[in-house]
């Protein structure tokens, strides 16, 4: 059996996807903001409940459109994270069409909806301006939740199967 | 005790440990001269210093001083590019030479062996293909040499990208999860951006290898080619392919990779 799992961040330019990732494959964060181009791909490697899985990480470049998004680069995904900038509102709404977009072409998958750069906002004030369930709120920067996205991610994996 | 005695008793009294201590110090002082005015006790001293801070700025080198001889060498050669080349061309020129010569030596000295291995049965195949065709038996072996080889093959899921198998003839630290997700990505790039009619990449070039993509339903093989790459060879290739496919379906081949690993292997021309 394939222990593998296709996980794909999504989100508008700039929302921290990249670094997101950075910060759980190899512990690291810079500030420099450096745009990504097409898709990178990683991997990593956790073990939830005991069993062993393996993430590859689609790091696609930021769309203000989810449907703009090459479709055959979410094809066969089994995990989204779609993450926005609680500091920019612009990408985050239309977060609920966007969320619905991806539960209707691609309903098999997981998805969590992330507010990156809570170092940078009140959490409280913030709640009071988005109508949209929030799952986790991370910093890359602070690596707070960072961890905590991707075994969860994995715990639904496996609950799913 | 007459009063000057007693004013010198006083004065010993009063002073003596002044005294001492002024000796004390005017020693120290005398030592201090004496290792400054000495090389050898100076040395002896200020040698492991300087020997840390050197060991210390070696260290630093390439950090601290690495980007700015970069620059310095960057402007050094785009301000004196003749001069640059002028000193380099013979050089490299030398050693590309020498290259050339070692591998031409290599090249000669396996195409004698093998012409001089009496008692093989490819020598007598080769000379009667020679003798056939009226190609030079030192032809033949130069393209026996430049054979097409498999040197890995790669089971992906399609869409996903997600490695299903890959085998591979040489111990390679390269992460296969990511080329396969790496290749899924590039393949959907082209095939999107070329959506007139439906057609899938078919070869990558890169370099001295040919990776060669064979799509099936619902996974594609990718095979990493050395040498050069014919269109007999990959009409080969391709019905190995069709072979395998026909034969083992994707949901058992995702089964059990040690077993899919064994079962690639038939794809391996050699």
């Amino acid at each position: 059996m394939i222990n593998s799992k296709k996980v794909v961040l999504v989100g508008h330019f700039g929302v921290g996807k990249t670094s997101i990732i950075r910060r759980f494959v190899d512990d690291v964060f810079t500030d420099d903001y450096k745009v990504t181009i097409g898709v990178h791909i990683l991997k990593k490697e956790i073990e939830v409940n005991g069993q062993k899985l393996t993430f590859v990480i689609w790091d696609l470049e930021g769309k203000d459109d989810v449907e703009k998004v090459r479709k055959s680069h979410l094809i066969g995904t089994s995990g989204f994270m779609y993450v926005i900038d609680p500091t920019r509102s612009s990408t985050y709404v239309n977060i609920e069409s966007e969320i619905a977009y991806l539960k209707s072409n691609y309903p098999s998958a997981q998805l969590l909806t992330i507010a990156n750069k809570v170092d940078l906002i009140d959490k409280k004030e913030f709640k009071k301006q988005i109508n949209y369930p929030i799952d986790f709120f991370t910093s890359a920067k602070t690596s707070k939740n960072v961890e905590e996205i991707f075994n969860k991610l994995g715990l639904n994996f496996l609950n799913n199967i | 005790m007459t009063d000057s005695e007693k004013l010198v008793k006083l004065k010993q009294l009063l002073l003596n440990e002044d005294r001492d201590f002024a000796l004390q110090i005017l020693q120290k002082l005398e030592s201090v001269e004496k290792t400054l005015n000495e090389e050898e006790l100076l040395s002896e001293k200020v040698n492991p210093i300087i020997d840390k801070k050197i060991e210390t700025f070696a260290d630093e080198i390439p950090s601290k001083l690495g980007p700015t001889i970069t620059e310095a060498l960057k402007i050094q050669i785009r301000d004196s590019q003749d001069q640059v080349v002028e000193a380099l061309f013979p050089i490299i020129g030398k050693m590309i030479k020498k290259y050339i010569q070692q591998e031409m030596k290599n090249l000669s000295e396996s195409i004698n062996s093998q012409v001089q291995s009496t008692f093989s049965i490819k020598k007598w195949k080769r000379k009667f293909k020679s003798f056939f065709t009226g190609v030079s038996e030192e032809s033949i072996i130069l393209s026996e040499m430049a054979k097409p080889n498999v040197e890995q093959v790669f089971i992906i899921e399609k869409g996903s990208g997600l490695l299903i198998a890959n085998v591979s003839k040489s111990q390679e630290n390269i992460d296969k999860d990511m080329i396969a997700g790496m290749l899924t990505a590039i393949k959907s790039f082209v095939e999107d951006a070329f959506t007139k009619e439906e057609q899938s990449l078919e070869l990558i070039q890169y370099e001295l290898y040919n990776i060669y993509i064979q799509n099936m339903s619902s996974y594609y093989v990718a095979a990493v080619i050395s040498g050069s790459f014919n269109t007999e060879f990959k009409d080969e290739l391709e019905d190995k392919i069709l072979d395998f496919a026909s034969k083992h379906k994707k949901e058992k081949l995702v089964e059990d990779s040690k077993v899919t690993n064994k079962l690639i292997e038939s794809l391996f021309n050699d």
